[in-house]
């Protein structure tokens, strides 16, 4: 009987100390910390068409399609099937690829997630985030890819 | 003698007949609906809610009216314009009345209960002689409307959530009886109004505060004991065992939706708080306080058991089928005896 | 903390210092063994497919290997190979693959069912997937593909693009038969799942009642299955296999099965990984069991309690604080991706000092919480009625299912692989292995719950560790060629202590920068197995604890 009273104490102190855990979301949003992986942000300015992200994704997100010549790029971003890896954001080069911080985005359908790049330069969750201002001071804290032989192109 | 609700009514209507007083008791019973109805509705959607979410550190609702209060209105709404899914191979009848027997039953409890007054009006519909058989009578029945529920609908989940509501119900019943039949014995009535009475005595006085005569502190054992089987009475923690929903998915309520399943939610809800009743009546003075109007006492107490329901949720463990049946009969029926023939023996001793 | 068990008698094919000796065994096999392959874990002994039960219960009676950890099959151009991948529960650095080839036109092989009963499972798996069929073997038919699948998806001639649509008329209810109960019984049939509150994810238990008794209980997998060990086959080494393993065991244990993968293709591709990787990689690692545990101590409270109960939301409070420090070090709060083949992706997030603070906070409040925890539940007397001697497990029962982890560490079987086995940091630290002989649900339970404690021991020394660690000498990730492609016909098979028990990972490499065959060991795949033996002849309530107790993740089961 003790036991079962010990418990009943537990919870009933929880219940006083007034103290809440869950957060009023969406009305306060939940801070991220700074490696925070959320929805794919791509720089067209920087872009060298390398395609060393679409090769490294895992799942096909990333679609890049391109003659010998490289006329007529496209970058296609099927966002709705990213699994936040971040390994297109490590294997870039030249910065062109980051993770921003923001994790909401909605669309009613599949295809509504699927971008080209005419798309992406104005999809609305992309808000004024510069690529190369977030992340400090975290983005030296990754590692360059290691010696040998590079598979690319 | 305090006059009885419907007297009230037809005194304001001021004709004599027998049409004038059953329209009275009608009335009179549509007060005390709407007033329990009330508090279900507050109870079920809001206060449920709050008071778990207290437990578990969260905040639950708080968007729609001060501290969510008004969450009643989209989850009626919610409840309600969900369709009404009738299992193929239901037992039609059956299965229909199933929720209104258990919603009706808890309700019609509140007939004999006194519930106090507020300025001139007294709120207590009937005072039959035999108030408490009444109410212990009327409150079982709702196990009948489980079993109904549960066979009826065609689903094993519902038929075993039937079975066990039965077997819980038999083991629970007598001990629960038992139990009342010793304050019985104390007031030497089964009227509700009289066993309040025999409750208004002073025990002692501490100082400026007078201890009451209530059942519950002469009787504590006893108290603990009704508490006990009355929470499986009520189907509550630890033992919901008829919806068990880690079990059997929902137990007897498993095939109900919209209207019926709101018909079942607020019938367990009112059973809860006919089960406070029956313990403020019984063991907590009834509607008696200081200051306050009986009304908002007795309110009080029926919280407080509705409280202590939630709280033990929040802490205890389901207890398995058999080991309830195991505690009703083997254990919870010898002390209830016990407990009478202890009474029995001390009220016949300061009687001599 | 002693790292060897000092056992009073040696078994024959083990030398005096704890190794496998290899011909002694083959000595001990005699004409059994055709032929011996190297695996970089362990020796293979190959034999013929009609010689397996011999060989096994050789092997288990005379050498001791009790633990039958993995059956991988596969398919070459030539051939079909069943190999069993046997341990011992004593000394699991002693490994032996028994490989069994079978001809490419007749793939029938003897089925080890009746010397392991782990291996019902697991060769059910094989036939599913690779279609090879194992004689003998008690109920032979699919496990994680629907009955009306066509074809074995993972064999070499399956068509990988045909529709696998079946249409009404041909999918004329196969369960129809088996779920039959005669009429004169006194028995009822009922689907638990996989639509269920108990079942914690998509699990389908065919279950048979009494009353309210279990008599007859079939778990039914595979509604979560999502081609993961394919998958993995057709991603390369170097990157894109990582994030997979966060989605097996998805609730949380995501660095515990990056490890996993990390640990077999390291020691396949010979990489070596620096210290200081080592240490967060525990750490995190560590900060993973113990979100896991948590979560699974909540949803076991959820079974036994009811959905109104505190215990679940306290647990899932302190899981999410674990979350926010894995998300200030990984950048995600489930699907980490944070280690890598050789390191690890970061470094710990700057402030460092910052960091470190919150990881000890977080260490003295764990026991704290802990003790409310056991106020709620072990030392409740009604949840005690509940649990205690309710889904008996006995340990040589666990032994044969192949049970691993807190299931079996709960059946007071000592073995944990990250001190029988040491990887990562773990053989330098302070820490006690729990065990319990209790064998029922509440041990489990109890073994968890004490697990936290020693995990967040274990984080507090990492913490140390790496606080006092020079900072030019902070390696997070050693120099290793791009493109990693390890020696073609290289196999290996290495397990992990996971958040579930033994997390385990074949990998036979072809030369190219993608495996040829990738296989998971899951630990809830092999601890559900037991679950027969634990529900038969309990009450539903005692499966439904029992299934809690097990701690299953459906997306690990079911992979």
């Amino acid at each position: 009987m003790l036991g079962v009273l010990k418990g009943m104490a537990t919870t009933m102190k929880h219940a006083l100390d007034g103290e809440t855990f869950t957060v009023k979301y969406p009305a306060e949003e939940p801070e991220v910390s700074p490696r925070f992986r959320g929805v794919h942000k791509f720089s067209q300015e920087r872009c060298i068409w390398c395609r060393q992200c679409e090769k490294v994704c895992p799942n096909d997100t990333i679609q890049i399609v391109m003659d010998d010549k490289r006329n007529g790029e496209q970058y296609n971003l099927h966002i709705g099937q990213c699994i936040y890896c971040r390994l297109c954001e490590e294997v870039c080069p030249v910065d062109a690829i980051l993770l921003t911080q923001n994790f909401e985005f909605v669309g009613e359908t599949k295809d509504e997630l699927a971008f080209n790049k005419e798309e992406l330069k104005n999809v609305p969750w992309y808000k004024d985030l510069d690529p190369l201002e977030s992340r400090e001071p975290d983005r030296s804290a990754w590692v360059g890819e290691g010696e040998g032989e590079v598979d690319y192109q | 003698m305090v006059e009885l609700l419907p007297e009230t009514v037809s005194d304001l209507i001021g004709i004599e007949g027998f049409a004038v007083e059953f329209l009275a008791a009608i009335v009179g019973a549509a007060i005390i609906g709407t007033i329990i109805m009330l508090q279900t509705a507050l109870a079920g959607p809001w206060a449920k809610r709050k008071i778990t979410a207290a437990f578990t550190d969260r905040i639950s609702v708080n968007k729609f009216g001060p501290w969510g209060v008004g969450i009643i209105i989209p989850d009626s709404v919610r409840l309600l314009s969900k369709e009404l899914i009738v299992p193929e191979g239901a037992d039609r009848p059956a299965w229909d009345l199933a929720p209104l027997v258990i919603a009706s039953s808890a309700l019609l409890g509140f007939a004999v209960i006194p519930m106090g007054d507020l300025g001139p009006i007294n709120f207590h519909l009937a005072d039959p002689e035999v108030g408490l058989a009444f109410v212990f009578a009327i409150a079982s029945i709702a196990s009948i409307g489980l079993v109904m529920a549960g066979y009826s609908s065609n689903n094993k989940y519902s038929f075993l959530g039937g079975l066990r509501a039965v077997a819980q119900n038999l083991a629970y019943e007598i001990p629960l009886i038992i139990v009342g039949i010793s304050v019985v014995i104390f007031a030497g009535s089964l009227q509700m109004s009289e066993i309040v009475a025999a409750q208004q005595q002073t025990l002692v006085e501490l100082g400026p505060v007078a201890i009451p005569a209530w059942f519950a502190i002469l009787n504590p054992f006893a108290f603990f004991l009704f508490l006990a089987a009355n929470m499986a009475e009520v189907g509550r923690n630890p033992f919901d065992i008829p919806e068990a929903p880690t079990e059997i998915v929902a137990g007897f309520q498993t095939e109900y939706s919209s209207v019926y399943f709101v018909l079942i939610y607020l019938g367990e809800f009112i059973h809860i708080f006919l089960g406070g009743a029956i313990i403020a009546t019984i063991f907590l003075g009834g509607p008696a306080g200081p200051i306050l109007p009986g009304i908002v006492w007795f309110l009080i107490k029926i919280w407080a058991v509705f409280l202590l329901t939630q709280w033990l949720r929040s802490a205890l463990p389901r207890v398995r089928i058999d080991q309830l049946i195991e505690i009703g009969w083997k254990q919870l029926l010898v002390l209830a005896f016990l407990n009478l023939f202890l009474t029995a023996l001390i009220v016949g001793v300061l009687a001599a | 903390m002693s790292l060897e068990q000092p056992r009073p008698e040696l078994d024959v094919g083990e030398t005096p210092d704890g190794e496998v000796d290899y011909d002694e065994l083959a000595e001990l096999l005699g004409e059994y063994v055709l032929d011996r392959e190297s695996h970089v874990n362990a020796e293979g002994f190959v034999i013929r497919p009609d010689d397996v039960v011999a060989v096994l219960d050789i092997l288990k009676r005379d050498a001791g290997f009790d633990n039958l950890s993995c059956v991988t099959a596969q398919e070459y151009y030539d051939r079909y190979e069943s190999i069993y991948h046997l341990k011992k529960y004593d000394d699991p650095t002693q490994e032996l693959s028994v490989v069994v080839p079978t001809l490419r036109d007749e793939p029938v092989s003897q089925s080890a069912a009746s010397v392991f009963d782990t291996a019902n499972w697991h060769e059910r798996e094989a036939y599913d997937l690779v279609g090879i069929e194992y004689e003998d073997h008690p109920d032979l038919r699919r496990i994680l593909l629907p009955d009306t699948w066509q074809g074995h998806p993972l064999s070499l001639d399956y068509n990988q693009d045909q529709p696998q649509i079946v249409a009404l008329r041909e999918h004329a209810d196969p369960m129809e038969h088996r779920s039959e109960v005669p009429d004169e019984q006194d028995t009822m049939f009922i689907n638990i799942g996989p639509h269920h509150p108990a079942t914690h994810g998509v699990l389908h238990l065919r279950t048979v009642l009494d009353g309210e008794q279990v008599i007859d209980v079939d778990p039914d997998l595979g509604y979560l299955h999502r081609c993961e060990e394919q998958m993995c086959q057709q991603s390369t080494y170097r990157h894109q296999i990582m994030p997979y393993p966060d989605r097996w065991d998805y609730i949380s244990a995501g660095i515990l099965n990056e490890w996993a993968y990390a640990r077999a293709a390291e020691s396949l591709a010979d990489i070596d990984v620096p210290e200081y990787a080592q240490i967060i990689r525990t750490m995190s690692a560590e900060m993973c069991r113990i979100a896991s545990h948590l979560l699974a101590v909540g949803t076991f409270a959820l079974d036994i309690y009811g959905d109104f109960t505190a215990i679940f939301m306290y647990a899932i409070t302190d899981r999410e604080k674990v979350e926010n420090l894995l998300e200030d070090l990984t950048g995600q709060r489930l699907m980490f991706n944070y280690l890598r083949l050789r390191g690890v992706a970061w470094d710990l997030p700057e402030p460092r000092e910052e960091y470190f603070e919150k990881v000890r906070e977080f260490c003295t409040y764990v026991p704290e919480r802990l003790e409310e925890y056991h106020n709620l539940l072990s030392a409740n007397e009604l949840f005690q009625m509940r649990v205690i001697d309710t889904g008996i497990l006995p340990p040589e029962v666990a032994k044969a299912y192949g049970c691993t982890g807190p299931v079996a560490r709960g059946s007071g079987i000592d073995y944990d692989i990250r001190r029988d086995d040491p990887y990562g940091y773990y053989d330098e630290l302070e820490w006690d292995v729990i065990t319990d002989d209790g064998c029922d649900n509440f041990s489990r339970a109890f073994v968890r719950l004490e697990e936290i404690r020693q995990s967040a021991r274990i984080i507090e020394q990492c913490v140390d560790l790496l606080e006092e660690w020079p900072e030019d000498e902070r390696e997070i990730q050693s120099n290793v060629p791009r493109t990693l492609k390890p020696d073609a016909d290289s196999e290996v098979y290495r397990t992990v202590e996971a958040a579930k028990g033994e997390l385990g990972i074949y990998i036979r490499a072809d030369g190219t920068d993608k495996p040829a065959r990738f296989k998971i060991r899951s630990p809830a795949f092999c601890n559900l197995q037991s679950l027969e033996v634990m529900a038969e002849g309990e009450y539903v309530p005692d499966m439904v604890a029992a299934l809690g107790s097990l701690d299953i993740v459906l997306g690990e089961v079911d992979r």
